[in-house]
């Protein structure tokens, strides 16, 4: 062989081993590592906003494609290809940067919409309980609820922290278990307090008071009548109406009176029986009622046997119309109180033996049956706020969709 | 002869090398990895990471599933194999982050629990001071109001007991709150009590 031939034929294998090296190298596979941290911080960005939760499928898609192409990545598949050929873990790669920005914006959406959700759901029981707790002081029976009211409140307090946190699920299950709260409250409102919008009871109390006018009639003397609901006491004299005074009741005093301590006002026809003048009394000039009566004791007793009152409870007395001892003093134990000058004026228009009827209210549409249909709105109110907070939630998915 | 093995033996050889087995060993060691996760509070508090690697669980197994349905020499364990490893290496990340997690929690919860505490206290020691026979009926509203948030203080301690630290550190938070709240109602009246007295000693100075 020549030396020409020699050196053509070695400059063939060189061009032949160059060709084949550089052609292998354009197939070998190389992931565009920008492309990979893409799909990574995607990969972050769904455990962010909570893909799981709120984008399950997506969210399941896109592991499920991303394990595959790491699995991939790991194993060095597709290393040879044709330079000319569309790399498919590239676009595999790309398809999954699509599918998670996808799966992100779902969430993102969905999780706003939740968020939306548990705000004005939250915002709805908020303004439930600054009604309820207006109507309760305005019934005078926050006594009635005992711990409850404040139960509820840090239930409230509490869904309003986990909604900071972005606990959007737990905030509303805390809302949840608030404004069942708020309905065991209104139901043993209702129990205790009913009567004032129950008619029958209503008029019964509306005969009570008649008897006890027709009486000042007949006798041509002075009686009293004590409306609770209204906490007005009017002095009638001859049968007729000669004045009325606002009064203050025991520090429960809208209840029916169970038990010595209850706070309750009694209700009940009743008579002085003792007159107590100025250094007689600490609440300046008094009028003892005979309180507990027959009917006392009977429902006393009744209560005690049924377990309805403790054990070890007693019936109580010195209920008495009096005056103040302070002027400061908001509540009785149980009695009526009146202003000073006020006290004068019945003190004197009055003797032993003056009948005194004390009713719950003398028409359905008195203080304590407003405030209790007012709760019970409060109640209905919450379907009607529950439809607009789904109306909130509707309107903030097609804006993002 | 060579027919012989061309058509019996070649066939069975095949069948032999080609039948790829279901990864059982690395499945139980994905179980237990995410066990071990979940029995860390990985659920609670890296609940997104959990749900993922839960996930991938889920699939590994589904895809096994879906092989052995297969005729032998088709099944390809390949995909439920790098599921496996997938949830066993983010089993093993997640792992080494929810304790300093869980323990940064705990802290926070313990402290607001504290917190809660001390606030429940002062608002008893003020009820105890509290102007008695003013006015009743906010003072026992009140006092019922001190008796929820100290009954309150028990689901708290329940939530710390159960490991469930957001529970408790919002509750605790909510009581430290209202606490304040009736706190600083008692405080007012007592100011008001004190105004009261001085208008009063100075009515009586003039009579």
């Amino acid at each position: 062989m020549s030396l020409t031939t020699t050196v053509r034929a070695a400059l063939s294998i060189v061009a032949m081993t160059w060709w084949l090296v550089a052609g292998l190298s354009a197939c070998v596979q190389n992931a565009p590592p920008e492309l990979l941290q893409a799909v990574e911080a995607l990969d972050r960005q769904l455990v962010e906003v909570q893909g799981a939760e709120f984008a399950p499928e997506e969210y399941a898609r896109f592991v499920d494609r991303w394990v595959a192409v790491k699995g991939r990545l790991l194993a060095e598949e597709d290393v040879i290809h044709w330079p000319w050929e569309a790399d498919p873990l590239v676009t595999d790669l790309h398809e999954l940067q699509e599918d998670g920005r996808r799966a992100a914006a779902t969430a993102a959406q969905r999780k706003e919409a939740k968020r939306l959700e548990a705000q004005a759901r939250l915002s709805v029981m908020e303004q439930r309980l600054r009604v309820f707790d207006g109507l309760i002081d305005q019934m005078g029976s926050r006594v009635v609820l005992g711990q409850r009211p404040i139960e509820t409140k840090v239930l409230v307090s509490q869904a309003r922290s986990l909604l900071e946190q972005g606990l959007y699920a737990r905030s509303l299950r805390a809302v949840q278990e608030a404004s069942r709260l708020l309905e065991v409250q209104s139901a043993l409102l209702n129990a205790e307090l009913g009567r004032y919008a129950d008619a029958s009871k209503v008029e019964m109390w509306r005969r009570m008071a008649q008897r006890t006018v027709e009486w000042s009639r007949a006798h041509g003397a002075a009686a009293i009548v004590v409306s609770k609901a209204d906490r007005l006491l009017t002095l009638y004299r001859n049968g007729r109406r000669a004045v009325s005074y606002p009064v203050r009741l025991g520090f429960n005093g809208v209840l029916e009176k169970r038990y010595q301590g209850d706070g309750a006002t009694p209700e009940g026809q009743y008579w002085v029986i003792k007159k107590r003048d100025r250094g007689q009394t600490q609440f300046y000039r008094a009028l003892l009622l005979d309180y507990p009566n027959s009917e006392d004791r009977r429902r006393f007793q009744l209560a005690r046997t049924a377990g309805a009152i403790p054990a070890e409870s007693f019936i109580g007395g010195q209920i008495e119309i009096h005056g103040k001892e302070d002027m400061f003093l908001s509540q009785t134990l149980g009695c009526v109180m009146l202003d000073n000058r006020e006290i004068d004026a019945v003190f004197e228009a009055t003797a032993v033996g003056t009948p005194v009827t004390i009713v719950g209210a003398m028409n359905v549409t008195n203080a304590v049956a407003l405030a209790l249909a007012g709760i019970e709105r409060v109640g209905e109110d919450q379907d009607a706020e529950g439809a607009d907070v789904q109306d909130v939630v509707e309107a903030s998915a097609v804006e993002g969709s | 002869m060579r027919h012989v093995f061309t058509f019996a033996v070649a066939p069975i050889l095949l069948l032999v090398v080609g039948c790829a087995k279901a990864p059982t060993d690395k499945l139980a060691a994905a179980e237990q990895a995410v066990t071990e996760a979940r029995t860390a509070g990985a659920a609670d508090y890296m609940a997104e990471d959990f749900a993922k690697i839960e996930g991938m669980l889920a699939n590994a197994k589904t895809e096994i599933a879906q092989q052995n349905d297969k005729v032998a020499v088709l099944r390809d364990y390949e995909k439920a194999e790098q599921f496996l490893v997938a949830a066993q290496t983010e089993s093993a990340r997640v792992m080494g982050e929810v304790g300093k997690k869980k323990e940064e929690m705990k802290a926070a919860a313990i402290q607001a629990h504290r917190d809660a505490q001390a606030a429940v206290k002062t608002a008893q020691q003020l009820v105890a001071k509290a102007p008695v026979g003013k006015d009743r009926a906010a003072l026992e509203a009140i006092k019922a109001d001190v008796r929820g948030l100290n009954a309150s203080l028990t689901e708290v301690a329940a939530a710390l007991e159960a490991g469930d630290y957001k529970a408790a550190q919002s509750k605790a938070k909510a009581i430290q709150d209202k606490s304040h709240s009736v706190s600083a109602e008692i405080q007012s009246a007592l100011a008001k009590t004190g105004a009261a007295k001085g208008q009063k000693s100075a009515l009586a100075k003039k009579k």
